[in-house]
C-alpha cells in the first residue's frame, strides 16, 4: 500500500513536490473542514482535532483510504513531527485528542517550500530504480531489434515472391520456346516433304535459301497451291512469341545483373545458370568408374554428365589451349581449302585419284581393332591419309597437338573406353568448330542419332559401315577437296535419306547421313532390324533437328533474352550449353 | 586371286557369314595374296577368344555392366566382318546384361540376367567355333588353290 502510495507521490505532480505533500496542503485549504483539521495557529504546523471524524470522512475523501495509522506513517516518512500538545489555553477541545504535525518547510504562506519535504532514506529504494532503468533500456533494444527483424523477414518474403515470379517466368519462357521448337520441327518436316519430290525442278541455291532463312518463305509464286507449305507457316505462327513475358524476362535479368539492386541475394543464386558452362567444362563429375571396355555416353547412368571428363592428363590443360587457339585463328569458315600445302603427304594413290591437289586427311577414333583396320583400310582405298585412335581421350590429345585444320574429317566411334565419342567431340568442338565428325556407331535409334547431332556431329555412319557408305560419308563431307566437286545434286540418291534435300548439298557442312546398304536381299540378317527401314524418315528428321543452323537459331532464341547483355553467343555454341537445354525436350522428338 | 563364287564360298563359310560383308573385306585383299583379310579374319580370332575369357571372368564375377559391354564390343567387329551369328549372339549378350529383354523392356531379376547370359554365351562360343572353323579352311582351302595354280 505504501510502497504504491510513495511510487505515486514520487512521480506525480506539475510541480517537484509529492503526492502526499500536495494532498495535505489542499487538505488543509478545504474551507468545509476546518473544524476536524487545519492549520496550526501559527502557519508552521497543522492540527487534526477529531481524529475519528478526520479518519471517517477526510482520509477517503483526500487520501482515499481510512486508517488513521497509515496517514501517520507516511507524515513520519516525510519527516513530519509530532508536536507535543501545548498547555496553552487555546485548547477547545478539553479531552487533549489533537493530534499537531510540524516539518520545517510545511507552512501555510510557502507553498514553494514544499518541494523541499521529501520522503526520508530514499537511499534505499535509488538502486531498484536504476535496476529497473537498465532494464527498460534492454526492452527498448531488443524491441528494436525485433522491429528490424520483421522487417528483415517481410524483405525476404518479398524478395521470395519476387523469385518465386521470376521462376514463373522463365519456366513459362521455356514451355513457350519448347513448344515453339516443337513446331519448328513439324514445320520443317512439312516442308521436307514437300521440297523433297520437287528437288529436281528447282533451283537449288534458291531453295537452300529458303531452308536457311528457317521458315520466312516468300509469299511469292503459288504457295496456296502447296499444302504442306501452307501448314508449315501456320504451324509455325501458331504459337505467338510472348514479348510480354520477354520484356518482363529481361527486366527481371537487369535486375539479376546489376549487384547493387536489392536483388542481390537472388543473383549468386541464379547466376549458374546464366554462366556459360564452356569456363566450367572441367567441374562436370567424373562418370563411369573402372571402365576398361567402353563409356555408353547415352547410358541413363550418366546422360546427364556428358561430357564425362577426359581422363587423367591434360584435364586442366584442354581449355587453355583451347582459348589460345581461339586467339590466333581468325576465321573458321574456310577450313581446309587454303591452307595446307598440297601434296604433303604421298602414299599409296594408286586409285586414279578422287581428290585434288590436297589429298584428306581422315582420323578414325574406333576402339574396336577389326573396325579400326577395315576402316582404315577402306580410307586409305579411296585415297585419304588415315590416322587412328583407340579412345575419344587419344584423339582429343591428338587434336590439339595438330592444328585445327589438320584433319579434314573425323570418324567417331560412340561407345569407347577412357573417353567416348560423343564427349569427345564437345571436346574437339570447342578446338575444331568446323571439322566434320561422323558418328560411326551402331546405336541409331532416333533418339540416340538425334543426341549426335545435338553434341556437335554432323553425320552418322551405320555399322556395320560398308565401303560404298563411307565412301559417301566421304565424299559429302569433303566435297571441296574433290577433283570433281560435283556441281549439283549428282551425288547419288541415297534410297529415302536427306541425300536428297538440295540445301544440304550445297551446303558443304551440314548434314549427312549415310545409308548402312544393308547386305543384299538378307533381311534377316539386317543390322539392328527394323530400326532402319521404318525410322528412316524419323531419322532424317533428327538429323535436321541437329544441323549447325537449326541449333544456332535455337540457341539465338533461348540465350538471346536469357543472356542478352553477356554477348556470349556465338556461332559456334558450346555443346554444354545445348546439352543443358536440350535434354529437356530431346524426348519431345518423334 | 579371284574371288570365289558365292555358292563356294557359302559352302565353306556356312550360314554365320553374311557374304555381302565379307566380300567387301576380300575385295580390299592386293590382287593375288589374302595378306589384310587374313590380318583382320585373324585378328578377330584373337580379339574374340580374349573377349570370351573376358566374359567368362565377368559372369563369375556377376558383372552384368562388364558383360553388356563386351557384347558391344565383339559385336562390332563380327558385325564388320560379316559374322551374322556371333553378332547376333553379342547383341544378345548386350542386352540381358542391360538387364534388358530381347525386346527392349526392362528385366529387373539380376539373376535371370545372368542365366539368360551363360546361355548365350554357350551359344555365341559354339557359333564362333564353326564360323572359324569354316574361316580357316577357307583360308587353307585358298593356300592350297595357288599352291595348286
Amino acid at each position: 500500500m505504501s510502497g504504491t502510495e510513495a511510487a505515486a507521490a514520487q512521480g506525480g505532480g506539475g510541480n517537484n513536490a509529492s503526492e502526499f505533500v500536495r494532498k495535505l496542503f489542499r487538505m488543509l485549504e478545504d474551507p468545509s473542514h476546518q473544524d476536524v483539521a487545519r492549520w496550526g495557529k501559527d502557519g508552521d504546523s497543522f492540527v487534526v482535532v477529531e481524529g475519528e471524524k478526520f479518519t471517517r470522512s477526510i482520509l477517503p475523501k483526500h487520501f482515499k483510504h481510512s486508517n488513521m495509522s497509515s496517514f501517520i506513517r507516511q507524515l513520519n516518512k516525510y519527516d513530519f513531527h509530532k508536536v507535543k500538545p501545548s498547555t496553552d489555553g487555546d485548547s477547545t477541545s478539553p479531552n487533549g485528542n489533537i493530534l499537531e504535525f510540524k516539518h520545517p518547510y510545511f507552512r501555510v504562506d510557502s507553498k514553494d517550500d514544499l518541494d523541499n519535504i521529501r520522503r526520508k532514506a530514499p537511499a534505499t529504494r535509488k538502486p531498484q530504480v536504476a535496476e529497473d532503468f537498465t532494464t527498460s533500456q534492454h526492452v527498448s533494444v531488443i524491441s528494436e531489434q525485433l522491429t528490424a527483424t520483421q522487417q528483415q523477414v517481410q524483405q525476404l518474403q518479398e524478395l521470395f515472391a519476387d523469385v518465386s515470379q521470376t521462376n514463373r517466368l522463365l519456366v513459362n519462357e521455356v514451355l513457350t520456346l519448347q513448344k515453339m521448337l516443337n513446331a519448328q520441327k513439324q514445320a520443317q518436316y512439312e516442308m521436307l516433304n514437300y521440297l523433297s519430290p520437287y528437288n529436281h525442278n528447282r533451283n537449288n541455291g534458291m531453295m537452300g535459301h529458303q531452308m536457311n532463312s528457317n521458315g520466312s518463305m516468300p509469299t511469292a509464286e503459288g504457295d496456296e497451291a502447296v499444302p504442306e507449305l501452307r501448314r508449315a507457316r501456320e504451324l509455325l505462327s501458331s504459337v505467338p512469341a510472348d514479348t510480354v513475358a520477354d520484356r518482363e524476362l529481361e527486366r527481371l535479368h537487369d535486375i539479376y545483373e546489376s549487384p547493387a539492386d536489392s536483388a542481390t541475394m537472388v543473383t549468386p543464386v541464379s547466376m549458374p545458370m546464366m554462366h556459360d558452362p564452356m569456363n566450367d567444362i572441367s567441374r562436370y563429375p567424373v562418370y563411369p568408374v573402372g571402365q576398361t571396355v567402353g563409356i555408353d555416353p547415352f547410358h541413363s547412368d550418366h546422360i546427364n554428365k556428358i561430357p564425362y571428363a577426359i581422363p587423367n592428363e591434360g584435364s586442366s590443360g584442354p581449355m587453355d589451349q583451347h582459348q589460345q587457339h581461339q586467339q590466333h585463328t581468325p576465321q573458321p569458315g574456310s577450313s581446309g581449302q587454303m591452307n595446307n600445302a598440297p601434296g604433303t603427304s604421298g602414299s599409296m594413290d594408286k586409285p586414279a585419284s578422287l581428290w585434288g591437289p590436297k589429298k584428306p586427311v581422315v582420323f578414325l577414333v574406333e576402339d574396336d581393332p577389326t573396325c579400326a583396320k577395315i576402316g582404315i583400310k577402306f580410307l586409305k582405298s579411296m585415297g585419304c591419309d588415315v590416322e587412328h585412335a583407340n579412345n575419344g581421350a587419344e584423339a582429343f590429345s591428338r587434336v590439339s597437338t595438330v592444328g585445327r585444320d589438320h584433319f579434314d574429317l573425323i570418324f567417331m566411334d560412340i561407345i569407347m573406353p577412357r573417353l567416348d565419342g560423343v564427349s569427345a567431340t564437345m571436346y574437339i568442338r570447342q578446338h575444331c568448330p568446323t571439322t566434320p565428325i561422323i558418328a560411326m556407331t551402331s546405336n541409331i535409334r532416333p533418339d540416340e542419332v538425334n543426341g549426335y547431332f545435338e553434341h556437335g556431329m554432323n553425320g552418322v555412319l551405320a555399322k556395320p559401315f560398308t565401303k560404298e557408305g563411307m565412301l559417301k560419308s566421304v565424299k559429302t563431307n569433303m566435297q571441296h577437296l574433290l577433283k570433281n566437286p560435283p556441281s549439283q545434286s549428282d551425288n547419288g540418291h541415297g534410297p529415302g535419306f536427306l541425300m536428297n534435300v538440295p540445301y544440304l548439298s550445297t551446303t558443304g557442312n551440314s548434314i549427312k547421313f549415310e545409308s548402312p546398304t544393308p547386305p543384299a536381299g538378307a533381311s534377316g540378317s539386317n543390322w539392328s532390324s527394323g530400326h532402319m527401314s521404318q525410322n528412316g524418315v524419323d531419322q532424317s528428321f533428327g538429323l535436321m533437328d541437329g544441323s549447325n543452323q537449326y541449333n544456332i537459331s535455337q540457341n539465338r532464341g533461348g540465350y538471346s533474352t536469357m543472356d542478352a547483355s553477356s554477348g556470349r553467343i556465338s556461332d559456334h555454341d558450346s555443346p554444354p550449353e545445348k546439352r543443358q537445354r536440350l535434354n529437356n525436350s530431346q524426348r519431345n522428338y518423334a | 586371286m579371284a574371288l570365289p563364287d558365292d555358292k563356294e564360298l557359302e559352302s565353306i563359310l556356312g550360314d554365320g557369314v553374311d557374304l555381302t560383308t565379307f566380300k567387301q573385306i576380300l575385295e580390299m585383299d592386293e590382287p593375288g595374296d589374302n595378306e589384310f583379310s587374313t590380318s583382320i579374319v585373324f585378328g578377330f580370332f584373337e580379339q574374340a577368344e580374349e573377349t570370351f575369357e573376358r566374359m567368362d571372368v565377368a559372369l563369375d564375377e556377376k558383372d552384368l555392366e562388364k558383360l553388356s559391354e563386351l557384347g558391344h564390343f565383339l559385336k562390332g567387329s563380327s558385325a564388320t566382318l560379316g559374322l551374322i551369328k556371333v553378332r547376333d549372339g553379342c547383341e544378345k549378350i548386350q542386352r540381358y546384361g542391360k538387364q534388358e529383354n530381347l525386346d527392349g523392356s526392362p528385366e529387373p531379376d539380376a539373376d535371370v540376367c545372368l542365366a539368360r547370359v551363360k546361355e548365350a554365351l554357350m551359344a555365341v562360343k559354339s557359333d564362333y567355333e564353326e564360323v572359324e572353323i569354316g574361316l580357316k579352311k577357307f583360308y587353307d582351302k585358298d593356300d592350297e588353290d595357288e599352291d595348286g595354280a
